[in-house]
């Protein structure tokens, strides 16, 4: 069940997403399953893997957008560390970045 | 001006949300959809169709860059360089700073860093964009032309004004632009030619300006006002514009004409410094030779003379400054000379500046209205008079007046002349009117319309000044007529030079064969009064027998003939 509160004890700064939200609860927790649409993660795991640097920096720029304004921090901290990396072309092993942002991403998909 | 109508009606605005993340158009809808008609887009391509689609009621766009399809970028580009849509402001949507400036320099009006601020800080920023650039609409509206995008007469004058004051030790000169002409270009050619060359002239001006550090608007239709730093070679002046439009033109034989006020006095006021240029201008309307006038000293006089004498027109009327003098005409087809009426002419006795000649004001009161008032009250003392010797002497002296063009114009002039002659006690065949050639020629379906409504009534018309209105001969044959009045110009020479003779006896020849009197105007010596005995006119006038007199003169010719 998804809540402010379980989000809170995710680390999610819920307080500055509602305020994007004009602090509608309702329409906040709305939009968090789009912002955790896994096929979206997995494009960009594939990206990744099959060295698409800029495609997937496409996806994880779109990702940071979103999750940054829903305040969903710690994956949003891993997507932009990856996001980072990604916009300066870094060729570098992304695997243990993008299992982090699985993890991460367990965690918040568990609440759906 | 969408936006302008908007606020004014408290109408809600539109707003464009384009970003490829739904959340992201959500969010915004969310947050600025209270005080905003929000409109969605999730790629620059659909963007852009919508804009099109409400490009006169959109206020704002709000734009993310990277997406699919077409970017904002890409977006930003095609709105900056469409003159409609560049009207519409920018806020730019990004995480990146490098982004921030990109896109200001691609002309966004602003940028909203993501993650978005708080809700009101996004709501101030679009608040406060889009009164900014409703200002921006309404003051480049009202500051340009519409059609040359020139600056309009009041920026003009207060930008002028600025130029002063940037550069208070400059000689400046104030031009004035017309185009002779420029009614017909339109009724021959229609008003997108017309357009068109008021365009290439704008365009040339702001070259002009633009180089000489000046600056140019355009006042009215066809004239044009431009302030540049004085040059001893206006010719050159005239040149740069001209060769611009020559092409143009070429069959339509027009030509532009310039009136300078050089040096300009700066105690004068910006507008009065125009009115001096214009005025020079106006000199030469009917010009075709001079293309070029200044504004001078003696013009300064003139012009002050002329607005004394315009200022003082209605006193004068009052007080019967007004005189109205008699030149009798004479019936000469029989053995003796007989008196057979007189014309009535105005004659202007000024309390401090004495007897003022009717060339000095009448083409001034003529170019603007004030002769009417005139002609008018010459109509009804001349009307007044005949009734008085009528009373005095028993007979009927008919008198003839001068009616304009501009008095066959007025709605109520039938009228007018009818109930002169009634109040009076006359008969209409007591009181003739003298109508100029060039107002047959001028305006001739109305006049003889008007003419011939008169001359049913019983009135009979004279046509004035013949010979100089360049009437063709079968249009003669239309005309409703009964007196030719010889100009005097053909009358002058007839004793010494031989054509102006012959050309005296073929107007002859025109008015028996039309079957109309002729009157000859101007007869100064017995020489020409035989002259024109022997070719059969009818009636003379001139200094021969008398100069234009007042009533109690005249009436020694009616002692004399009874």
């Amino acid at each position: 069940m998804l809540t402010i509160d379980k989000l809170n004890e995710l680390g999610a700064n819920t307080a500055e997403g509602l305020q994007r939200c004009l602090n509608d609860e309702g329409f906040y927790l709305g939009l968090v399953p789009s912002a955790l649409e896994k096929a979206r993660y997995e494009e960009l795991d594939q990206r990744i893997k099959a060295k698409d640097l800029d495609g997937a920096f496409e996806t994880a720029h779109a990702l940071k957008g979103i999750l940054a304004n829903l305040s969903l921090t710690p994956l949003f901290d891993v997507v932009n560390e990856i996001t980072e990396l990604l916009r300066s072309k870094t060729d570098t092993d992304y695997s243990g970045l993008v299992d982090k942002m699985w993890e991460q991403w367990n965690k918040f998909a568990a609440l759906l | 001006m969408g936006t302008f109508v908007e606020q004014r009606l408290n109408l809600k605005r539109k707003v464009l949300v384009v970003d490829d993340e739904l959340i992201n158009r959500k969010l915004l809808s969310q947050i600025i959809g209270r005080d905003y008609e929000v409109l969605l887009a999730e790629n620059g391509r659909k963007a852009l169709r919508i804009i099109r689609e409400h490009q006169e009621t959109l206020s704002l766009i709000l734009l993310d860059l990277l997406m699919p399809e077409m970017d904002g970028y890409e977006l930003l580009e095609i709105i900056h360089n469409d003159l409609e849509l560049s009207r519409i402001p920018v806020i730019v949507l990004t995480a990146e700073k490098s982004a921030e400036v990109k896109s200001l320099q691609m002309g966004a009006a602003d940028f909203i860093p993501k993650p978005y601020d708080a809700p009101e800080v996004i709501l101030a920023r679009i608040g406060r964009t889009i009164e900014l650039f409703d200002s921006n609409t309404i003051i480049s509206a009202t500051e340009f032309d519409s059609v040359t995008k020139l600056f309009n007469r009041e920026f003009f004058m207060e930008y002028a004004y600025l130029h002063d004051q940037y550069y208070p030790d400059f000689e400046m000169d104030a031009y004035v632009l017309d185009i002779n002409r420029f009614h017909l270009l339109n009724e021959m050619y229609g008003r997108a030619f017309g357009n068109d060359v008021l365009c290439h002239v704008a365009a040339r001006l702001k070259e002009l300006v633009k180089e000489r550090h000046g600056v140019a608007c355009r006042d009215s239709a066809d004239v044009f006002f431009f302030y540049l730093p004085h040059t001893e070679t206006p010719d050159e002046v005239y040149q740069y514009i001209e060769y611009s439009i020559r092409d143009l033109w070429q069959d339509a034989r027009s030509h532009i004409r310039l009136g300078i006020y050089p040096k300009v006095d700066r105690s004068l006021d910006m507008n009065r410094r125009f009115d001096c240029a214009l005025l020079a201008c106006n000199s030469i309307r009917h010009n075709f030779t001079s293309h070029i006038a200044f504004y001078d000293a003696e013009m300064h006089e003139k012009e002050a003379f002329g607005e004394r004498l315009i200022s003082e027109m209605d006193t004068a009327l009052q007080e019967k400054q007004f005189l109205v003098y008699y030149q009798p005409k004479f019936d000469i087809t029989g053995d003796e000379p007989v008196l057979a009426s007189a014309e009535a002419l105005i004659r202007w006795q000024h309390p401090s500046l004495g007897m003022i000649s009717p060339g000095q004001f009448i083409p001034l009161f003529e170019e603007n209205g004030l002769i009417n008032k005139l002609d008018r009250y010459v109509w009804y003392e001349a009307a007044a008079q005949i009734r008085k010797w009528r009373d005095k002497y028993g007979v009927t002296v008919p008198v003839s007046v001068n009616v304009s063009r501009i008095d066959i114009c007025e709605p109520d002039f039938v009228y007018e002349i009818k109930r002169i002659v009634k109040d009076n006690g006359l008969r209409p065949q007591d009181y003739y009117l003298e109508v100029t050639e060039s107002a047959y020629t001028e305006n001739s379906d109305q006049i003889i319309e008007v003419v011939n409504e008169l001359r049913e009534y019983g009135f009979r018309i004279e046509m004035d000044d013949f010979g100089t209105g360049y009437s063709s001969l079968n249009m003669l044959t239309d005309l409703p007529i009964d007196v030719l009045k010889l100009d005097m110009k053909f009358v002058r020479n007839m004793h010494t030079n031989e054509k102006d003779y012959r050309i005296v006896q073929l107007i002859m020849d025109i008015a028996e064969f039309l079957d109309v009197t002729v009157v000859a105007e101007g007869v100064e010596f017995e020489e020409q009064y035989k002259l024109l005995k022997e070719a059969d006119c009818d009636v003379i006038q001139g200094f021969y027998f008398s100069k234009p007199v007042p009533p109690e003169e005249l009436e020694k010719f009616i002692v004399k003939e009874d």
